[in-house]
């Protein structure tokens, strides 16, 4: 590949444009090449007559997209980051030293380095596109802005809008960067050839010069704040925000504030020098690797069609969903939110009310935070339509199945619907525990009968698990797979089995919190151990709350019988489901809720109910984690490796990360795994299986791979 | 070779007394509902629909053509014309007859006519004072002026406002209410209070029954009531199963106090609704694969004396007939609007009197008697409610269902108009 025209110079006489076009790639990045070509442009620049420089992009919709990631991904050692940041401190350096004014056309995504490299020019103006977005997305990466971003960004837009930007990974339109200083003008993406040749004029006029755009705070309150003694304030409070969000797991936001703060009104040198080694203490931690891992997994479903054949998904324009519930409710929210028309199908007019109410209350949401406009709520409401017979149905590609989780009720349905759909409509199942391949014996067609499970709340949780069953054809697949990601979502294609995936991993972990109960662990400690030490978003405990304690227990005893002894269950499961309490549904489970459905906090009435004594917490964090954890990487070896519920060890990272919200820091259960060690895993495992019981046997694949020394990646 | 105009399928919502449960719905709302589920009912290619054609009355400021907010929403394409048609209590009958014509003369051959009224949603409107107040202060461009000008208000204009539907009701050219001019036949037609509460009475009755039997229900597709969605509307709010002749004699005259006879219970309530039809070429639709509903034969509208404008479909009728090729009596079943019982009774005595086909309409003898057990046989405006943009299409939605459901041939809408006009429609059960 050739870079060395990436970058070019067209002369226009008193001026110069350069634009950016990195062949054979659809976005332009700042790569190595890149650099060293941006680099001899300015030192050509740099002695030129010109009297003012523009640069903008020939690509579509992306200005720079940032840097390269593919040659970070590799590197290990601090001392190759700081030579990458030295030499591109050095040429961003002469970029903004040049003699000449220069002018960004911003027109596209501008991010990471792309917008360190705008803040390096003397003026910027945006379009009001909707694909301009101009922001620091670093810190998502587990690394922090390392050309400049944390030391230009709050000299130009102030310390409180800069963090913003640079803490959250955040990026603005066009307006909005307007409105920060972040750009001089947003204009119409038309306009602005014409507006550039304004100020190029201005410029040329000696109206406009060099300059270094600096930050001037306005009102009175926000010119304390952006003062000496309130910037004080601003970086504790954004101090409290980051620990609050980021449990303190991730570094990168710490280290991010750390240099702005340090940085702030320090020499450029000086300042570079912050920021180089904040930058490469965070770079080479396992943290980062894991986050660019997981970025690649995710870039990586977006080029699959979840078929190893070539099969084209069909097109999709008319979605059905059978079950109007809050699940119904949601997948049809989620499908007309993507534009596509939906008919809901329920059995009486109250159910397809929850369906409506789930569905507006979504989009209302976003209507009161502005995010939506109230025109196109109306429009997006105005997509779902409904009825109680099967109006409409033979127009629609996919039908989405969501009723109750009872095998003979689904069948019938089933049976029942195709009647009324044209002949090469898929029908999707939202099972979370029931075999795809037995329900798709009541279609007569069952290759067009496809898994298609979504996490609940519909439109929180990313993944779908789409599930072949074993006449499933890959064109369904491809469809089904093709849908979930045009609705927004990451799917894992994944073989029928009991729980599938994520729910198969899941499980064990939550059932082994009532042995854990049993053991004497409170519910509070055994929950926070899980959150505030291991990250997940949820303890075991509340998490059962959540799914509802009665599910939870039903699928158990269906993973009973279909896994076998090594699915052991707590005495205490039979006296909650003796109880009335079903969860955080009907307010009643480990923790109280209030009229919201906020957990309040653990209801202590709890042990009581089960026959437990006082907890004492008497086991280690440690135990708790690994009781927990390593079950679920015991079962992760065997849905993968002897079952091949999916075929790599990324698919399951990503649907336990998509699924479940696994703390994406760890890079995903067997990323976890293998940092821990599958011989101390085995061996662990062996040690609770004598002292306790059946369910910790290690499984055959995974006593294999200790044996043999390999790992899961 | 000539062609025929079918109606292939309607659907309608549910009719709901103004200030009921539908009030809070946009008509705009209301249309979409009706025009999307008849769209999914029908499974209709909305590729093929030529264009959507809309009644409504109250043309609502933010939607002011709402047949193209209608179709819009319910999912029609951005390429498909559509607009709105108002002749005035006809305005959704007009509709149905624009869509006939366009279809009849072969320009076009699918065609989505209806209409939708909110009559909760009509207005209050600022007064000619009040409003050329706020214009001035518009004019003034400091703050001081601003202030000044506050004291030039007058409360009591401000307090006045006029009542969009009250105007509405009252006829601009004779200047008199429409509740006046039923009381106006009332009178010169000998209908007693009695007459009228009776005939009230058996609206109530007849729409309870058809409720009760499901008779209704084909034609009705419910409401979901949004943001909270507690609430589906899933049939028509207004009929009182137990409605007696006793307890509508309590009730005083509303438009006449000493003398008049028309009380809120034998005239139709102010209603919000809206109703479907989708209409097509005869040969068109069997290709397509549907069983249409019925034949259009035939329609007219009619001209009267403003101040008996009640008795419209006496004018109309007759010349839809005839351009139908139909006889009187040889209607199976009349859906005749019900505005005022007063009205339609004066209807029936018109229909039958001699003296008054010859004087007034020029016709050699009476078009004859209206048989009751052919009239309006599911109640009608007293009970089901009228809303005023809506009602033509209801009126032929259910004539239409009705003739199916009895296996009966022949059919007559009609309606009186507000202003001084009738309206009548004439189609043909196409599967007996």
């Amino acid at each position: 590949m050739s870079t060395v025209d990436c970058l070019e110079i067209i002369d226009k006489g008193d001026y110069a444009v350069v634009e950016f076009d990195l062949k054979g790639e659809k976005v332009n990045k700042l790569s190595f090449p890149v650099m060293k070509r941006l680099q001899e442009v300015t030192n050509e620049l740099k002695s030129s007559k010109y009297k003012a420089v523009v640069v903008k992009s020939k690509k579509k919709k992306i200005f720079i997209a940032g840097a390269d990631i593919e040659e970070i991904k590799s590197v290990t050692e601090e001392s190759q980051f700081r030579s990458v940041l030295e030499q591109a401190h050095s040429i961003f350096n002469a970029w903004e030293d040049l003699p000449m004014p220069t002018i960004a056309a911003i027109d596209g995504a501008c991010l990471g380095g792309g917008c360190e490299f705008v803040i390096s020019c003397d003026y910027r103006i945006a379009t009001l596109d909707k694909s301009t977005r101009i922001g620091l997305p670093e810190v998502k990466l587990g690394i922090i802005p390392g050309f400049g971003g944390c030391i230009r960004l709050p000299r130009m837009i102030g310390v409180m809008a800069s963090l913003d930007i640079i803490l959250a990974g955040k990026s603005v339109d066009g307006k909005k960067a307007a409105r920060l200083g972040l750009v001089d003008e947003a204009v119409p993406k038309e306009l602005l050839d014409q507006r550039v040749e304004l100020m190029v004029n201005d410029i040329i006029a000696g109206k406009k010069s060099k300059r270094q755009k600096t930050f001037k705070a306005k009102k009175l309150p926000n010119k304390f704040l952006e003062s000496f003694l309130g910037r004080g304030i601003v970086f504790s409070k954004a101090k409290k925000t980051v620990m609050k969000q980021s449990k303190g797991f991730y570094p990168a936001p710490l280290a991010a504030l750390d240099t702005v703060k340090k940085a702030f009104g320090a020499s450029r040198s000086k300042a570079q020098e912050i920021e180089m080694k904040a930058f490469c203490k965070v770079a080479v931690t396992p943290i980062s690797k894991h986050l660019i891992n997981l970025f690649y997994l995710m870039e990586g479903i977006k080029k699959q069609t979840g078929v190893s054949s070539d099969v084209k998904p069909l097109k999709i324009e008319h979605v059905g969903v059978l079950g109007a519930g809050v699940m119904g409710g949601g997948i049809a929210q989620l499908a007309a939110d993507k534009n596509y028309n939906v008919r809901m199908k329920d059995i009486s007019n109250e159910a397809l009310a929850i369906g409506y109410k789930q569905a507006s209350d979504i989009w209302a949401k976003k209507v009161k935070r502005r995010r939506l406009s109230k025109f196109d709520f109306k429009k997006k409401m105005s997509l779902i339509g409904s009825s109680l017979d099967y109006s409409g149905f033979p127009k629609l590609d996919v039908v989405i199945e969501a009723i109750v989780e009872d095998m003979k009720i689904k069948k019938m349905v089933i049976a029942d619907t195709v009647k009324h759909c044209k002949e090469d409509a898929i029908i999707a199942t939202n099972t979370s525990s029931l075999s795809v391949t037995e329900m798709a014996e009541a279609h007569p067609n069952p290759k067009n009968f496809v898994g298609m499970h979504f996490f609940n709340p519909v439109h929180k949780m990313p993944l779908v698990e789409v599930i072949r069953g074993e006449h499933t054809s890959d064109e369904a697949t491809a469809t089904i797979f093709d849908l979930s990601k045009r609705m927004g979502k990451t799917p894992v294609v994944v073989k029928d089995g009991p729980g599938f995936l994520v729910n198969r991993l899941l499980l064990p972990w939550m059932s082994e919190a009532l042995f854990l109960l049993e053991d004497g662990m409170s519910i509070k400690t055994l929950d926070r151990h899980f959150t505030h030490k291991f990250g997940m978003p949820m303890g075991p405990c509340r998490l059962l709350d959540e799914v509802g304690l009665d599910t939870a227990i039903k699928v158990l005893k269906i993973f009973q019988n279909s896994l076998g002894e090594r699915i052991q269950v707590s005495a205490l499961a039979d006296k909650i489901k003796a109880s009335d309490r079903l969860g955080k549904k009907n307010k009643k489970g480990f923790y109280n809720y209030n009229e919201k459905g906020h957990d309040t906090d653990v209801d202590d009435s709890m042990y009581s109910l089960l026959g437990l004594k006082s907890a004492n917490d008497s086991l280690t964090e440690e135990e708790c984690i690994e009781r927990g954890m390593y079950q679920m990487i015991n079962e992760a070896a065997r849905a993968l490796l002897e079952d091949k519920i999916v075929e790599t060890a990324g698919e399951v990272d990503l649907a336990m990360i998509m699924g479940t919200g696994f703390p994406p820091f760890r890079g995903g259960l067997l990323r976890y795994a293998d940092e821990v060690g599958i011989q101390n895993i085995v061996d662990k495992l062996e040690g609770y299986h004598q002292k306790i019981g059946i369910r910790f046997k290690p499984a055959d694949s995974l006593v294999e791979m200790a044996k043999n020394n390999k790992t899961f990646y | 070779m000539s062609r025929n105009v079918v109606i292939v399928e309607g659907l309608r919502t549910p009719f709901a007394k103004a200030g009921t449960d539908l009030k809070d719905v946009h008509p705009a709302d209301l249309g979409e509902v009706a025009l999307r589920e008849l769209i999914a009912k029908t499974n209709l290619d909305t590729d093929l629909v030529d264009e959507v054609i809309v009644g409504n009355t109250g043309s609502p400021s933010d939607a002011v053509n709402i047949g193209r907010v209608v179709a819009l929403r319910a999912g029609i394409p951005l390429k498909t014309s559509a607009y709105t048609v108002h002749r005035n209590c006809a305005s959704a009958l007009e509709s149905v007859t624009s869509g006939f014509e366009k279809i009849k003369s072969g320009t076009m051959d699918v065609v989505l006519t209806g209409g939708t009224e909110s009559m909760s949603q009509l207005p209050l409107i600022y007064n000619k004072k009040t409003t050329s107040w706020f214009i001035q202060m518009m004019s003034k461009k400091t703050a001081m002026q601003k202030i000044m000008h506050l004291k030039n208000l007058s409360l009591p204009a401000l307090l006045n406002p006029k009542i969009s539907v009250m105007e509405g009701l009252t006829d601009p050219f004779v200047g008199i209410n429409m509740g006046k001019t039923a009381e106006i036949l009332a009178k010169e037609f000998g209908i007693s209070r009695l007459q009228q509460d009776e005939f009230a009475t058996m609206s109530h009755t007849r729409a309870a029954a058809a409720q009760e039997s499901g008779a209704l229900k084909d034609e009705i597709t419910p409401v979901f009531i949004p943001p909270k969605f507690k609430k589906v509307v899933h049939q028509d709010i207004g009929p009182r199963a137990g409605q007696t002749v006793e307890k509508l004699a309590k009730l005083r005259p509303y438009f006449d106090r000493k003398y008049g006879s028309i009380t809120v219970g034998n005239a139709c309530p102010l209603t919000d609704g809206a109703a479907m039809l989708l209409l097509m070429e005869e040969e068109k639709a069997k290709s397509l694969g549907y069983k249409p509903l019925a034949r259009i034969r035939g329609y007219a509208f009619a001209g009267l004396e403003p101040e008996r404008m009640g008795l419209g479909p006496v004018y109309s009728t007759p010349i839809a007939l005839k351009r139908a090729g139909v006889e009187f009596k040889d209607l199976d079943l009349i859906e005749l609007n019900e505005a005022f019982a007063a009205q339609v009774l004066a209807c029936n005595k018109a229909f039958a009197s001699d003296e008054f086909c010859q004087n007034k309409l020029g016709l050699s003898k009476a078009l004859g008697e209206v048989d009751p057990n052919k009239l309006n046989v599911n109640g009608g405006a007293i009970s089901l409610g009228h809303p005023v943009g809506a009602t033509g299409t209801r009126l032929v939605l259910t004539l239409a269902k009705a003739l199916k459901a009895q296996n009966k041939k022949l059919g007559l809408a009609t309606l009186c108009i507000g202003g001084g006009q009738g309206g009548a429609i004439v189609i043909e059960n196409m599967n007996v």
